[in-house]
C-alpha cells in the first residue's frame, strides 16, 4: 500500500529526485451502463489513470502508470472480484468496497550492449487476433466485465524481465529475439459467485446437483518458490519476404485455474471446489501479410496439460486433462475508403477429448467487424459480432464514438448477448446493456 | 540597311520575328516528364528527422492538433518513413511505419501501432487514397512528400504561373487508368512547380468525377543545411470544408537516423 501510494504521488506530478522532469499525462474515463432486460444502472465506473515518464541522459526511460477506479454499483465493485488470484506484490489496494488503487505499470527500459532491456511491471502482448486470444496469454486478464472491457485495461500487467535482441539480414530477413522471465504469480481475476459477470456456464464452472451446496475454497496457488514457479518464455519475430512471422514458446502456469471438485457426503452434502493452477507449455506462431486490399493474418498455439471440466461419473475430481490446439485465421479488407471489414475464424481442438467433457471436442467461433470513419476520423461507427457456432450463442457490439475535442472522446454502444444460457456468451443473456462513456486526456 | 528594310516590307523578316516568342516559349518549357524528373531528382538528404504539427480544422472552425516526430531515410531507392505521435495524450504513442519500394509491382509494406491495442498491425498499402489519420492528405501524399509517382500518372506542362512571387511551371498529371485513379482518389492533379528549385509550391486536385477536390499550398520554403525544405503545408478540402495545416520544425538532415527506428519493434517502444 505504501509503495503504491508513493508511486502515485510521484506520477501525480511531483518533482522527484530522479534528476529529470517527468512527462506527465492523465487519462480520465467515465462510463455508465444501463441494463436493457434488467432496466437500471448496471455499471458506473470512473477511472483516473496518471502516467509519468522520466528520460535519462544514458538513454534509459522509466515509465509509471497508476489507476484509481471507483465503481459503486453492487455486482461490479472492486470488492466483487476474487482477490486470491493476485500475487501480493501485484494486488491492487482496495479502498472500501467501491474503489481500488492499482499500480498498473512501472518499468525501466534501456539498451545494454546489443540488448534492449525492459524491467518491471508491464504488459506483454503476443498474437495477431482481435477480440479473441490464442497467444495473448502471457499476461492474465480481469474478467470483471467478461470480455467487454478494452484488453489494454483488462490485461493484468506482471513484474517481468523482458530482454530483446534484434539482428538483421539473417535468413533473408530482420529478426528480434525476446526472452521473458516472469516471477509474478498473478493469474486471471475472476468475479465472485453471484455478481453481475460471474461465470455460470457449465463450460467454465462446476455445476452442483440439485440440493447439493457448493463450497468454493481459496485457490491453491503455486508455493513461494520464485525460481521454480516463475513463468518463462521466448519469441522470435521476423519480417521475411513480405511476411510478418513469429515463433513463440511459453512455460507458464495456465492463468485459468482448474476447478477440482470433491463430494463431501453428509446430512447436508457439499461439493467442495478448489481452484488449482497447472503448468502448461505453449508453443505457437503467428503470421500476417498484405495482398492488395487484403491482409491475411493468423496465429496458432498448442497447449499441453490443460484441464477441462467433465461430468463423467467415473471421474474423481470433475476435471480431466487434454492438450489443446487453437488457431485464429483472420482476413481484413479495406477496399472501401475510410472503411475496414474483418472476419476471423477461431477453432480450438482437444486431441485428448474424453466423453463427459462439458465443452465440445472442437469449439468454433466466428467474428465479424465492420468499421467506418466519418468526418476526418472524428466519428467512428463500428459493429463487432462474435458467435460460437457450437451453441449458436454470441455477442453483438454496435458502437459509435466521436472525438468531441482534441482530448475528449465520447461514445455510445450496446452490448447484446444472445443464445443458450449454457453457452459462453448466452450465460450473460440477461446482461445486455447500453453504454455511454467519456474519455478525457489531460 | 536597305536590304533589311526590304525584307521587313516584304515580310520575309517579319515572319521569323513574330515567331520568336512562340518558339521561345516552346523551347523553354520543359515537358511534363522532365519537370517530374527534376522534382524527383531534388536533393532530399539521405535521412531527415523533424517535428510535424498537424492542425485539422473542420468547416465549423473546430481545430484538433497532433504533435508528431517524423523520420525518413533512403536505402538506395528504397525509402522508409516512420511517424510517432506525441500529443495529445489520447493518441500518444500511435505510430505509423512504411517501407516504400522502387519497384512499382511490389506493394509497399505498412504497419500501424495503436497503443490501445498494444499491437503492431499490418495494414494494406492499397489504402493509398485513404486520408491519413484524419488529415486532408492521403497516405500516398504523405509517402511521396510532393514527389511524383512516375508510374501512376501521365504528365504534361500546361504553361507558367506564379505562386507567392515565384515563377512556376504548371504541371498537369492524369492517372494512367481508371483503376489507378480510384486507388489514388484523384482524376487530375495540377502542380505549380518552382522553376528554380523544383519544389512544388501549389497543388490542385480534382476527384475522379472531375470536381475540384482540394488545394495544397507549400510555404516557407527555405534551405536547411543546404537542402530546400518546406516548413508549412496548407491543405484545403473544397468538398468537406475541412483543412489541415502541417508545420515542420526542428529539421535535421545532418545527424543521421538510426536504422532501428524503422522497425516494428521501434513502433511498439515509441520514442
Amino acid at each position: 500500500m505504501r509503495r503504491v501510494l508513493l508511486i502515485v504521488l510521484c506520477i501525480a506530478g511531483s518533482q522527484t529526485a530522479l534528476g529529470a522532469d517527468p512527462e506527465i499525462s492523465n487519462l480520465v474515463t467515465g462510463r455508465w451502463g444501463s441494463g436493457i432486460e434488467k432496466v437500471g444502472t448496471q455499471m458506473l465506473d470512473f477511472a483516473w489513470q496518471p502516467e509519468a515518464r522520466w528520460r535519462f541522459d544514458d538513454g534509459g526511460r522509466l515509465t509509471g502508470i497508476a489507476r484509481l477506479r471507483w465503481q459503486p454499483e453492487p455486482g461490479m465493485r472492486p470488492s466483487d472480484m476474487e482477490r486470491g488470484t493476485y500475487a501480493e506484490v501485484s494486488k491492487p489496494v482496495l479502498i472500501g468496497d467501491n474503489a481500488e488503487l492499482a499500480l498498473r505499470e512501472l518499468y525501466y527500459e534501456r539498451s545494454v550492449n546489443d540488448w534492449y532491456m525492459t524491467l518491471g511491471k508491464q504488459q506483454i502482448v503476443w498474437g495477431k487476433a482481435d477480440g479473441l486470444k490464442v497467444l495473448d496469454v502471457v499476461n492474465p486478464q480481469s474478467f470483471r466485465e467478461f470480455i467487454l472491457e478494452d484488453f489494454d485495461q483488462s490485461r493484468i500487467p506482471l513484474w517481468t524481465l523482458n530482454a530483446e535482441h534484434s539482428f538483421y539480414d539473417w535468413l533473408g530477413g530482420d529478426w528480434t529475439l525476446q526472452l521473458l522471465w516472469i516471477p509474478d504469480r498473478t493469474y486471471h481475476a475472476l468475479p465472485k459467485q453471484g455478481v453481475t459477470y460471474a461465470f455460470s456456464s457449465p463450460r467454465l464452472v462446476p455445476q452442483a446437483p440439485p440440493g447439493v451446496a457448493v463450497r468454493l475454497n481459496d485457490p491453491q496457488r503455486p508455493d513461494d518458490g520464485v525460481l521454480q514457479n516463475s513463468d518463462a518464455g521466448t519469441r522470435l519475430t521476423g519480417f521475411v519476404g513480405g511476411w510478418d512471422l513469429s515463433l513463440t514458446y511459453l512455460y507458464q502456469y495456465h492463468n485459468q485455474p482448474a476447478f477440482h471438485q470433491r463430494f463431501v457426503p453428509g446430512l447436508t452434502p457439499v461439493v467442495e471446489v478448489t481452484p488449482r493452477y497447472h503448468r502448461t507449455h505453449v508453443v505457437g506462431g503467428t503470421f500476417s501479410r498484405a495482398f492488395g486490399d487484403w491482409v491475411i493474418r493468423g496465429e496458432i498455439g498448442y497447449f499441453t496439460d490443460r484441464f477441462f471440466l467433465t461430468d463423467n461419473p467415473t471421474d474423481t475430481d470433475g476435471v480431466a486433462e487434454s492438450a489443446e490446439l487453437s488457431y485464429v485465421l483472420g482476413l481484413d479488407w479495406s477496399g472501401l475508403d475510410d472503411s475496414f471489414i474483418s472476419a476471423q475464424l477461431f477453432q480450438s481442438w482437444l486431441p485428448g477429448y474424453q466423453a463427459g467433457f462439458t465443452r465440445p471436442e472442437m469449439d468454433t467461433s466466428v467474428t465479424f467487424l465492420a468499421r467506418r470513419d466519418f468526418w476526418n476520423d472524428t466519428l467512428i461507427a463500428e459493429l463487432l459480432w462474435i458467435t460460437k457456432t457450437n451453441d449458436g450463442d454470441g455477442l453483438l457490439r454496435p458502437k459509435v464514438s466521436y472525438e468531441l475535442e482534441d482530448n475528449i472522446e465520447i461514445w455510445l454502444g450496446l452490448d447484446l448477448f444472445y443464445g443458450d444460457r449454457q453457452g459462453l456468451f448466452g450465460q450473460f443473456d440477461d446482461n445486455d446493456r447500453l453504454l455511454v462513456g467519456v474519455k478525457l486526456g489531460l | 540597311m536597305l536590304s533589311l528594310t526590304r525584307q521587313i516590307l516584304t515580310g520575309t523578316l517579319l515572319i521569323p520575328v513574330l515567331l520568336i516568342p512562340t518558339i521561345s516559349v516552346a523551347f523553354e518549357l520543359p515537358d511534363g516528364d522532365e519537370v517530374a524528373r527534376r522534382i524527383n531528382a531534388r536533393d532530399e538528404g539521405v535521412a531527415v528527422a523533424r517535428n510535424l504539427t498537424m492542425q485539422m480544422t473542420d468547416r465549423r472552425g473546430k481545430t484538433r492538433t497532433r504533435e508528431t516526430r517524423a523520420f525518413r531515410k533512403y536505402y538506395g531507392e528504397e525509402k522508409k518513413t516512420v511517424i510517432f505521435y506525441l500529443e495529445p495524450s489520447n493518441v500518444r504513442d500511435t505510430a505509423f511505419l512504411t517501407w516504400d519500394y522502387p519497384n512499382a509491382d511490389k506493394d509497399d509494406d505498412q504497419w500501424l501501432y495503436l497503443p490501445a491495442m498494444r499491437k503492431v498491425r499490418r495494414i494494406s498499402a492499397s489504402d493509398r487514397g485513404d486520408y491519413f489519420l484524419g488529415t486532408d492528405l492521403t497516405y500516398e501524399d504523405i509517402k511521396l512528400e510532393t514527389r511524383i509517382g512516375l508510374e501512376d500518372y501521365t504528365r504534361k506542362t500546361l504553361g507558367e504561373d506564379e505562386v507567392d512571387g515565384h515563377h512556376c511551371y504548371l504541371l498537369e498529371s492524369v492517372p494512367v487508368d481508371e483503376k489507378t485513379a480510384k486507388e489514388l482518389g484523384y482524376g487530375r492533379v495540377e502542380q505549380c512547380v518552382d522553376s528554380k528549385i523544383w519544389m512544388v509550391r501549389r497543388a490542385k486536385f480534382w476527384d475522379i468525377k472531375g470536381k475540384q477536390l482540394k488545394t495544397s499550398h507549400f510555404r516557407e520554403i527555405r534551405q536547411v543545411q543546404g537542402i530546400w525544405t518546406q516548413h508549412r503545408i496548407e491543405v484545403e478540402n473544397h468538398k468537406t470544408g475541412h483543412n489541415t495545416l502541417f508545420i515542420f520544425s526542428d529539421i535535421d538532415y545532418q545527424h543521421g537516423v538510426d536504422d532501428e527506428l524503422f522497425t516494428q519493434t521501434a513502433l511498439r517502444r515509441g520514442l
